[in-house]
């Protein structure tokens, strides 16, 4: 917050007197901004994460998304904001799946794959907690993590009509936007999404 | 198939789905809220400015001094000090170039005898010249 506050000040400065309207313009848009990102950035590290299956990669993303979204997008009108933003998160989780993919194509031809480990998992951090959950978290969990590894299994378009739909909440116009498509196509990917988790997960309880 | 499809949410099955997902975004690891809160501060830093910036107010002023500066670079004289001035100082000049004695008179050649050089020519050709049966 105080990072904020200086940036508030600092841009504050360079408003040249007796243009003060120019100042509460700069700030509401800025609040407004921020409003909007701060109800966001949680939903889309987890859409991320479902579809990246990495923390770190998901962090990157997001972050990459809030700030392609803030320094070029941040004239257009907020309502604009929300199909956007997930669009260009959607093409950065796009790139991190194809750039895995390169990866591990080119890994797979070199003759010292496997000892070259650069994704290396702290021991600490992978260890399971032993601590006892109770009974309902303990379950909820267990559904989490079924619906989670469900979800990342759909194919890209399903997955992110399902998310965009269920997750943020977004309506059949505004997935149709975030994904550059027809909404009778965001209802057959949502459709087909949904018969593929009940398949899966039968009628999961929470 | 259950209800409509394009009305997200309507089945149980949507209704504990979404549940889940929701309660799994709000219930992140401190670690991630904070990466995420930093990760919004970078982006709303790296938002444009809709004033004009400080550079940008000054740059018409730089504009107009450096334009001011390279025409007094072009027409001022260098090396030379007002008083030695070549205009300034050629009326002076003139007048000791005109009263000199020793100096080439500037009109020379309308003093020159013709006539007498023609003569003299004649007389030195008609010299060395052997006459016929003399």
């Amino acid at each position: 917050m105080a990072a904020f506050a200086s940036l508030g000040a600092q841009t504050a400065d360079l408003i040249p007197p007796g243009k003060a309207h120019l100042r509460d313009t700069t700030q509401d848009a800025a609040r407004t901004l921020e409003t909007f990102l701060t109800s966001v950035e949680r939903k889309a590290f987890r859409i991320a994460q479902i579809a990246l299956r990495h923390e770190a990669d998901a962090l990157d993303v997001v972050q990459d998304a809030m700030l392609q979204l803030s320094s070029r997008y941040a004239s257009r009108p907020p309502e604009e904001w929300r199909p956007l933003f997930y669009r260009i998160l959607e093409n950065r989780v796009r790139d991190v799946q194809r750039r895995r993919s390169v990866r591990s194509r080119v890994m797979a031809y070199l003759p010292w794959r496997g000892q070259v480990e650069d994704d290396t998992v702290d021991p600490i951090e992978q260890a399971v907690d032993k601590a006892p959950l109770p009974p309902a978290q303990l379950e909820s969990d267990e559904a989490m993590a079924a619906l989670e590894q469900a979800i990342a299994a759909l194919p890209a378009r399903q997955q992110q009509a399902f998310l965009l739909r269920n997750l943020e909440g977004l309506d059949v116009a505004e997935t149709a936007a975030t994904m550059k498509c027809s909404q009778g196509s965001v209802k057959t990917h949502y459709f087909r999404a949904l018969q593929a988790l009940r398949l899966k997960l039968g009628e999961f309880r929470t | 198939m259950t209800g409509d499809p394009t009305e997200a949410g309507n089945s149980e099955f949507e209704q504990r789905a979404r549940a889940l997902l929701i309660r799994s975004a709000e219930e992140l690891p401190g670690a991630v809220r904070s990466r995420l809160t930093r990760a919004r501060y970078a982006a709303l830093a790296a938002r444009p400015s809709q004033t004009p910036s400080l550079a940008r107010r000054w740059v018409p002023a730089g504009v107009a001094v450096a334009a001011a500066l390279g025409l007094l670079v072009l027409y001022l004289p260098h090396g030379r000090g007002l008083g030695e001035n070549p205009v300034a100082n050629a009326g002076m000049e003139d007048i000791e170039l005109l009263t000199d004695n020793d100096a080439v008179p500037l009109n020379g050649d309308q003093d020159v005898d013709y006539d007498f050089y023609e003569w003299a020519a004649e007389e030195a050709a008609g010299a060395t010249a052997p006459t016929l049966g003399s």
